[in-house]
């Protein structure tokens, strides 16, 4: 939903095409997995009909429950109306929470904004934001097993939720589940939120290899003394030749220049190991490469991306990588 | 720090924790709840318990008061078994035996106090909450007064605003407010249940308060201490249902005390009286609704009264003259009186039908039971009453009357303050020595002579008088208990009330209007309200007060089972002639009928859109909630706003796919941008609001589910034709 709303432009066209197909691709693997879970779950951005809410006593639900109980036969036993009175509020009390929980969730609405990139293995800041008409309370967002709740929520509020993508490739975000326990705890109302949009999923870089490969990026700082040049408004005082000027008058400023890029070709067939590995390699030289600055191209089997440098360059490259099919000898991919 | 060799010291907790993940720490602002609300329960508690569980309560809060702060360990198990041994120690101290139910409350109460040393997490601290819950349940084994129903309702309302924060509350106005709604919506949920869930009786003994202090003894000796007169506490309320008893009327026979030794006189059970004569209990005593020792040809009884009975851990009940019949099943006794089945523990209604004289019909005893005296005691008395007998020449009643003139002539006197009498002959010590006292006195001398006469006599206990209010009940106290003679005469038991001749005022005004005996009188009570009865408004007051607690008794704490099956009978005979009432004129002018279902049912048509109304209107209070509820129609329709759009923004890239709606959506944009941004005042305000609204319910009109699809279709259908 929240993703690439601007669209795409120029030469960027055919492969945000592609991006669309494999997001809808990986959403119908899934979705047809666990045609159950879609019975259960709503899409995001829609408020949350009463259809899809459920609610489920929790443990202090039964153990309210058993403590009527216990009031009800102590009035019984003492024949004494206000044990009975209070056996009943306490009833009373469990009934309305039953429609104050449900409340409490009706109708809020779920966006979610996925990661701008992710890696697989490592952790990825999935940003909810839920909207609703009326203010509620302490709605708790669960994925995977981590929590976050929002203690409060007067039109909009948002939270991020950590994701760790298990494999690379295009990946469904889990199913976000919503929950609340306001008021008392008694009940729990529950929603399960199934994320529409796939995202592609880079390999997971190998730690090693960018470390060996991080000093290829020293010097990128320019510290290579060039010249003088005429002073410009603007330029850092740090940079001004006060020595020259006080010598000659002129106020020049120093060049430095920056040390020349390298150019190289990051080859799928020059990696040792198994495919993943290799991918996870090459994913880490291509991050170590672009922070240094270099220009870099691609090969891997059945595909070539020609040298480049910069965000798109990176961008292609990481998914180019995160797509690669290991058995493919050549050719599908393309 | 370090370096000044201070030892370091942990970082203070965080304090003000509201939102708990299972498992994490309570905080210290969470701690102080759970304190408050234990500190709310055990006030409920406190006029009844002992004061030491207040020390106990602090001791607990104080530990986790310094643990919070670092100066003490957690309690481990040996701080929280040395605490519960404690509790076990003081109580066993306080009552003696663990079984008593005060010893068992206290037991409640303590663990509910200790369980705060071991409480760290959000399921601990529900568990002291539920307890809580129980141990303001517990307190109406106390009490169901008013005070304390409130009390019970200020604790219940703490723990549930702590079980709030428990369930995530963000701050103390939501945590309060959500209670607040809670509360009131459940209530008429409460009352529901209340009265129409059947009440049954109790489904087996649980152990029951001790509560005996109220009452009479059921055996009396001259000379002992009126205890009851110096007390002011309740033992029943009667309202009665026709006819009142005037004041000399008032008689509530309690136990008849047939047996003496001399110096006491005690009351013989039906089962010690069967063991005693010999014969079966049955004979003594049946269980029924009416009593089975009057003839049902007798007709119904004088009185029919409607008692308010006070706890009492004996079975004794009063009733005006000999009980006719009961609401419920009672044991009757052949001597005229009455017996619940079991000990009430609580507070209970009983209705009453009942004679208002003594028993018409003969002691199964026998004649020989009702003379029985003993042969040594009391020489002179018995010499004394051989003498009346023979001046009487054998007329029962010119004997009886000298009996009673015996106290008018001699210098006799009422007091409540008697000298003590301790020798063997007790009624000769006071007929011929003392010579003063209160009614136990007169009446077992009048008891003494009589049967020296062989004439049937007995005693009989229970209260005289009463306080009536100006609402028609009468509050019957301890000090109006009182004992007379019932002597068997002209084949009936006849009242004759000794006391009557030496104090006649003690039989119309009451206890207190004896001369003399003010300082006896609530010589127990210092500070008792009934001391105020000189001064007008405060006396004004008290009834009052007395008046609303009457009617709260009666009204609350008497729905039991009787008042629970009569007011649901009530209702159905009520519904049932509405039924009846609407069928009959359905019959006879079914139009008018037809009409008046059909205004009341318009009537609550209308009330409930006034009510709909009434919330809907809080979406036009402001243009940010008019706007809000504008996308959220968009929203349902699939056209909702991405993040980071503004509501204007977004109200403008979906406009071209409303069709007609499309231009109103445009305006209300630009309206909305007008109020929000351009300063305007107050008249530009409100006439931009009215725009707003009028072009927000345009919108609402044309952007139906079914119109937008049907645009919809339509419009996809143009581009494919295109």
């Amino acid at each position: 939903m929240t993703t690439v709303r601007a669209g795409p432009s120029g030469a960027a066209a055919g492969e945000a095409g592609k991006r669309e197909a494999g997001k809808r691709e990986a959403g119908k693997r899934r979705s047809l997995r666990d045609w159950l879970g879609r019975r259960l779950t709503i899409a995001p951005g829609e408020p949350l009909p009463q259809r899809r809410l459920f609610l489920l006593p929790t443990r202090f639900g039964l153990a309210w429950i058993a403590l009527v109980v216990v009031l009800l036969l102590f009035g019984v036993n003492y024949q004494n109306s206000l044990a009975y009175a209070l056996a009943f509020w306490l009833a009373g009390l469990a009934v309305v929470v039953l429609v104050r929980a449900w409340r409490n969730l009706l109708g809020v609405a779920v966006e979610l904004q996925l990661p701008r990139e992710a890696f697989a293995g490592r952790e990825a800041r999935l940003r909810v934001g839920l909207r609703a008409v009326r203010s509620r309370t302490a709605i708790a967002l669960v994925l995977d097993a981590h929590e976050t709740t929002l203690p409060c929520l007067e039109t909009e509020a948002t939270a991020s939720l950590p994701w760790r993508p298990g494999q690379r490739g295009w990946q469904l975000p889990p199913t976000l589940r919503l929950e609340t326990r306001w008021p008392l705890g008694l009940v729990r109302a529950v929603a399960w939120v199934q994320p529409t949009d796939g995202l592609l999923v880079y390999p997971a870089p190998l730690e090693a290899a960018g470390a060996e490969h991080r000093q290829l990026g020293a010097g990128l700082d320019a510290t290579d003394f060039a010249g003088l040049r005429r002073f410009e408004r603007g330029d850092s005082a740090t940079r001004v030749a006060w020595k020259q000027w006080s010598r000659s008058g002129i106020l020049t400023t120093k060049v430095f220049s920056v040390p020349p890029r390298q150019q190289l070709w990051l080859d799928y067939a020059n990696c040792r190991g198994s495919p993943e590995r290799r991918l996870s390699l090459l994913c880490a030289r291509v991050l170590a490469h672009h922070r240094a600055g270099d220009r870099y191209g691609l090969r891997l089997p059945g595909r070539e991306l020609p040298r480049g440098e910069g965000e798109r360059q990176r961008r292609a490259a990481l998914e180019a990588l995160a797509l690669f099919q290991a058995d493919s000898t050549g050719g599908s991919d393309q | 720090m370090i370096a000044r060799g201070w030892p370091v010291r942990r970082q203070r907790p965080h304090l003000e924790v509201a939102v708990l993940a299972d498992g994490r720490e309570l905080g210290a602002a969470m701690l102080r709840r759970l304190v408050i609300g234990q500190c709310l329960v055990l006030a409920l508690h406190l006029p009844w318990m002992p004061i030491w569980l207040v020390a106990l309560a602090l001791g607990v809060a104080a530990w986790r008061y310094f643990q919070l702060r670092q100066r003490l360990p957690p309690a481990g198990r040996l701080v929280r078994l040395g605490g519960v041994a404690v509790l076990l120690g003081a109580l066993w101290l306080q009552y003696g035996a663990m079984h008593e139910m005060d010893g068992l409350i206290g037991l409640l109460l303590g663990v509910y106090l200790l369980k705060l040393l071991e409480t760290h997490d959000r399921r601990g601290a529900r568990v002291v909450v539920v307890i809580g819950i129980i141990a303001t349940g517990v307190a109406f084994l106390h009490d169901q007064g008013i005070a304390m129903a409130l009390g019970a309702l200020v604790a219940l309302a703490w723990l549930l605003q702590s079980l709030n924060w428990l369930a995530g509350a963000p701050d103390a106005r939501r945590a309060w407010a959500e209670t607040g709604w809670l509360l009131l919506y459940s209530a008429p949920l409460m009352v529901l249940l209340f009265l129409v869930v059947p009440r049954l009786g109790p489904l087996w003994s649980m152990p029951q308060m001790d509560r005996a202090s109220t009452g009479l003894s059921d055996e009396v000796s001259p000379g002992d201490i009126a205890q009851l007169s110096r007390s002011d506490a309740r033992v029943f309320r009667a309202a009665f249902d026709g006819e009142e008893p005037a004041t000399h009327e008032r008689y509530w026979r309690v136990y008849t005390l047939s047996g003496t030794d001399g110096q006491r006189w005690f009351r013989a059970p039906p089962d010690e009286l069967a063991a005693t004569l010999g014969r079966s209990e049955d004979a003594f005593v049946r269980e029924g609704r009416r009593s089975p020792w009057v003839d049902e040809a007798a007709g119904e009884g004088r009185f029919r009264a409607e008692l308010l009975l006070e706890p009492d851990s004996r079975p004794w009940l009063p009733s005006l003259g000999t009980p006719l019949a009961t609401d419920s099943e009672q044991r009757y006794l052949a001597d005229g009186t009455l017996e619940r089945l079991a000990a009430q523990g609580s507070r209970s209604l009983l209705r009453l039908e009942s004679s208002g004289a003594a028993p018409a019909n003969a002691d199964t005893a026998g004649d020989a039971w009702n003379t029985l005296l003993p042969n040594r005691a009391n020489p002179r008395t018995r010499a004394l009453g051989e003498r009346l007998w023979q001046e009487s020449g054998g007329d029962k009643h010119a004997f009886l009357v000298a009996v009673m003139a015996q106290f008018g002539e001699s210098p006799f006197r009422y007091t409540l303050m008697p000298p003590r009498l301790n020798s063997r002959h007790r009624v000769d010590e006071f007929l011929f020595e003392s010579r003063a006292g209160y009614c136990t006195h007169y009446a077992s001398a009048a008891a003494t002579l009589i049967r020296v006469a062989g004439i049937p006599a007995r005693l009989v206990v229970g209260f005289l008088g009463g306080e009536r209010h100006p609402d028609g009940y009468f509050t019957i106290r301890d000090y109006d208990a009182h004992a007379w003679v019932e002597v068997w005469l002209d084949g009936a038991w006849q009242r004759l009330d000794p006391t009557a001749a030496i104090a006649p005022e003690r039989i119309e005004l009451g206890p207190q209007a004896v001369e003399g005996s003010a300082e006896a009188f609530l010589a127990d009570s210092p500070f008792s309200s009934l001391r105020l009865r000189e001064l007008g408004w405060a006396n004004r007051l008290r009834l009052r007060w007395e008046n609303l607690e009457y009617q709260w008794q009666r009204g609350v704490i008497g729905y039991q089972r009787e008042a629970a099956r009569s007011f649901m009978q009530r209702l159905g005979e009520r519904l049932e002639a509405g039924y009846g009432w609407f069928m009959a004129h359905l019959r006879s002018a079914p139009w008018k009928a037809m009409a008046w279902l059909g205004g009341t049912a318009l009537g609550l048509a209308g009330l409930t859109w006034l009510l709909c109304q009434g919330l809907r209107q809080r979406r036009w209070r402001s243009e940010s909630a008019m706007l809000g509820y504008l996308q959220d129609r968009l929203v349902r329709l699939g056209l909702g706003p991405v993040s980071g759009e503004t509501p204007a923004g977004h109200l403008r890239r979906v406009a071209p796919a409303c069709g007609p709606a499309g231009e109103a959506l445009r305006t209300v944009a630009e309206e909305y941008e007008q109020l929000a941004y351009a300063p305007l005042n107050e008249v530009e305000r409100s006439a931009g609001r009215r725009r707003l609204r009028q072009a927000i319910k345009g919108i609402r009109r044309h952007l139906t589910k079914r119109r937008y699809r049907a645009h919809r279709t339509g419009a996809a259908g143009d581009d494919v034709a295109s």
